[in-house]
């Protein structure tokens, strides 16, 4: 009695294998790895702006540390020509004059390195030589007066040299002092700029990574979710691989894939336990209506043996054919019922949805008859088929017709109705019984699996969730309306076939 | 005629009439065949039988109902109740509400006359017996 199983389980084996393997065969980037990226990015990112700033700052402090030497070469210079005014004034001040030329060559020379890249060897060069010629001509300043008396005639000229590189000295260290200056105003003005300008860059870049990461967490967390809903809502296809990498999420799909076939084989379990509880419920039918025909055979056959040789050929005649008929019958009743327990071969197929129908009206006419059950078929002509396994669906609506007779223990109506759906591109079954009803509060917990109002021995409540079950694997849907007291309808929706044109 | 008991048959497979109403008349049995509980009652209400044999389970009206009416009408008729094999507790119901005894289906011609025969003694009958052809 392994119900459908042995047709359908290597079915669902190999998807699940061939589901798994698809899974696991990706090359391997962990979430872990991902995530490490991302912050490395996000680092190195940082690394480049601190590096920059350092660097920047640098510069600057060696522009200010060049900037003070350039001042303090220019006051001394400045002090030198104004002891040197003096000394052509009055004649006084010239070692003054000397002093703060030597300084100024001092700084020159203490700094030199350090100016000379700044400004540039070669105008460094030209600095330092007006430097020494202004030192030289002091110092020529000086002989005449040791030798005074002599004939001194370059002293205009050596005034107005000096004058000369006076002025240049003057001139060439406050164009480098205003240069300068500006430079580091330059470079100031860059660095805030710079700071500026990282502050929305940042942010972008943290922003990136951060939905980088989210999307890596969450994508497959949402997919997972919709994988899970779509497997508890009856889509019985395992999740496959979506994404070029394997990561820790691969393991999870695995595992509810495991899950999900589980699941599929414990529904096939469930399935068969409950068409074996069927079978029960009708044997018990089964065997009152068999009672029937045994007798009516037990009875014309006792009489043909009794009356043998006193009946006419034509009463023989009309026993005998009583006796076929009446054998003829018994095997119909209890043919339905092998037919439906007996495990088949055929799997799906086009079915029209009135065929499974009048199966489970035959097979359950004997439990329809014990409890005096009015049937009433009112069954659409010329219905588009759908696609089916003709064994399960006979299944729910046995289910579905079973409840409606257990609803009507002392009789009633079922009818049983056909048509087109009203949503588009379905046909629909509806079982109607005028039984005891389903109480509002528990109509949400019918489905249920092991819910049940009968007692024990009785009901396992086990019928509807493994119908449901049933119908969302064909794609369609179970609808239920109820009034205590006055009646239950339950509808079948289901896809149609698409027919080729 | 004065001496034989008047038998009413009720059950819905013709064939049970059919072949019974016969093989009781061989004993000297008068039988009305009923292949419905409207129609046996209908027919009480004219006719007090001796004894019904009724079928328990039928449409419309069953064995139980034609066992009360006759319970409720005429004292002294047995009603034998034919029962499917698997209603035990239906058979202990029918005895405990006054019913003479109970025959489970399937049964052959003489089980019925051997209760038969016990419910005419019961009646002050002499009991059946195959009457001479
Ligand atoms: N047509 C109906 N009328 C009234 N109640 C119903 C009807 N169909 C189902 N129910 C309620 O739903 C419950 C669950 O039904 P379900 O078929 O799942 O299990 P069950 O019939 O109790 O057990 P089993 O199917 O194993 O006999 C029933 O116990 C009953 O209370
Ligand atoms: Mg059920």
């Amino acid at each position: 009695m392994d119900y459908s199983a042995p047709d359908e389980r290597p079915i669902t084996d190999a998807v699940k294998t061939e589901a798994q393997r698809a899974l696991k065969e990706r090359p391997s980037f962990s979430i872990r790895t991902r995530i490490i990226l991302g912050f490395l990015m996000l680092f190195l990112f940082s690394l480049g702006i601190n590096i920059t700033s350092v660097i920047m700052l640098t510069r600057i402090q060696s522009k200010l540390g060049f900037l003070e030497s350039a001042s303090s070469y220019t006051f001394e210079v400045q002090q030198a020509r104004r002891f040197e005014k003096n000394y052509f004034l009055y004649r006084t001040n010239l070692a003054d004059a000397r002093e703060h030329t030597y300084r100024a060559r001092e700084i020159l020379e203490g700094d030199r390195e350090e100016m000379a890249s700044v400004v540039g060897v070669a105008h460094f060069e030209t600095m330092a030589r007006h430097v020494d010629r202004y030192e030289e001509l002091l110092s020529r300043l000086e002989e005449p007066n040791e030798k005074r008396g002599g004939d001194s005639p370059p002293y205009e000229e050596i005034e107005e040299e000096l004058r000369e590189h006076g002025a240049e000295m003057i001139s060439v260290a406050g164009q480098l002092l205003a240069k300068e200056r500006e430079s580091v105003e330059n470079m100031l003005q860059a660095s805030k700029r710079i700071l500026i300008f990282i502050i929305p860059v940042l942010f972008i870049v943290i922003v990136y990574v951060a939905n980088f990461i989210a999307r890596q967490m969450l994508q497959p967390l949402n997919r997972l979710m919709a994988d899970t809903r779509r497997i508890a809502d009856g889509d019985f296809t395992p999740i496959t691989p979506r994404r070029r990498y394997r990561d820790e999420f691969t393991e999870l799909a695995m595992a509810l894939n495991h899950m999900w076939h589980q699941l599929v084989h414990r529904h096939d379990l469930l399935v068969q336990a409950h068409k074996l509880k069927a079978v029960g419920t009708l044997t018990a039918g089964v065997a009152h209506e068999l009672n029937n025909p045994i007798n009516n055979i037990m009875l014309t056959a006792s009489m043909l043996e009794e009356d043998y040789k006193s009946l006419s050929d034509r009463e023989r005649l009309d026993m005998v054919r009583d006796l076929l008929d009446q054998a003829e019958r018994s095997r119909i009743i209890v043919r339905s019922l092998l037919d439906f327990a007996r495990e088949s071969e055929l799997k799906t197929g086009l079915l029209q949805i009135r065929d499974p129908i009048e199966d489970v009206l035959q097979l359950t006419s004997n439990q329809i008859k014990l409890s005096k059950v009015k049937v009433v078929r009112q069954f659409a002509a010329n219905l588009p088929p759908f696609h089916g396994d003709p064994h399960q669906i006979n299944q729910v609506f046995l289910n579905l017709v079973l409840n409606a007779i257990d609803a009507m223990p002392h009789g009633g109506t079922l009818t049983v109705t056909t048509r087109i759906a009203d949503e588009r591109d379905y046909i629909m079954a509806e079982i109607t019984d005028t039984g005891v009803g389903i109480p509002e509060h528990v109509l949400t917990n019918i489905f249920d699996p092991f819910f049940t109002s009968k007692p024990t021995g009785k009901g396992t409540g086990l019928g509807l969730s493994v119908s449901l079950g049933i119908i969302q694997k064909h794609g369609g849907e179970i609808r239920v309306r109820s009034r205590t007291g006055e009646g239950t309808t339950f509808t079948i929706l289901l896809p149609m076939a698409k027919v080729p044109a | 005629m004065n001496g034989s008991l008047q038998i009413m048959l009720v059950d819905d497979e013709p064939i049970v009439g059919k072949r019974l109403k016969p093989a009781l008349a061989k004993y000297g049995l008068e039988v009305e065949v009923f292949e419905d509980g409207p129609g046996a009652l209908r027919r009480l209400r004219e006719k007090e039988f001796d004894i019904v044999v009724t079928d328990v389970r039928m449409e419309d009206v069953d064995g139980m109902q034609v066992l009360e009416y006759v319970l409720a009408n005429s004292k002294r008729t047995k009603v034998i109740i034919i029962t499917g094999y698997a209603t035990v507790e239906v058979a202990r119901e029918a005895l405990v509400k006054g019913a003479f005894d109970f025959i489970a289906k399937p049964f052959k011609p003489d089980d019925l006359r051997a209760v038969i025969d016990r419910a005419a003694k019961a009646l002050g009958h002499p009991g059946i017996r195959k009457s001479d052809d």
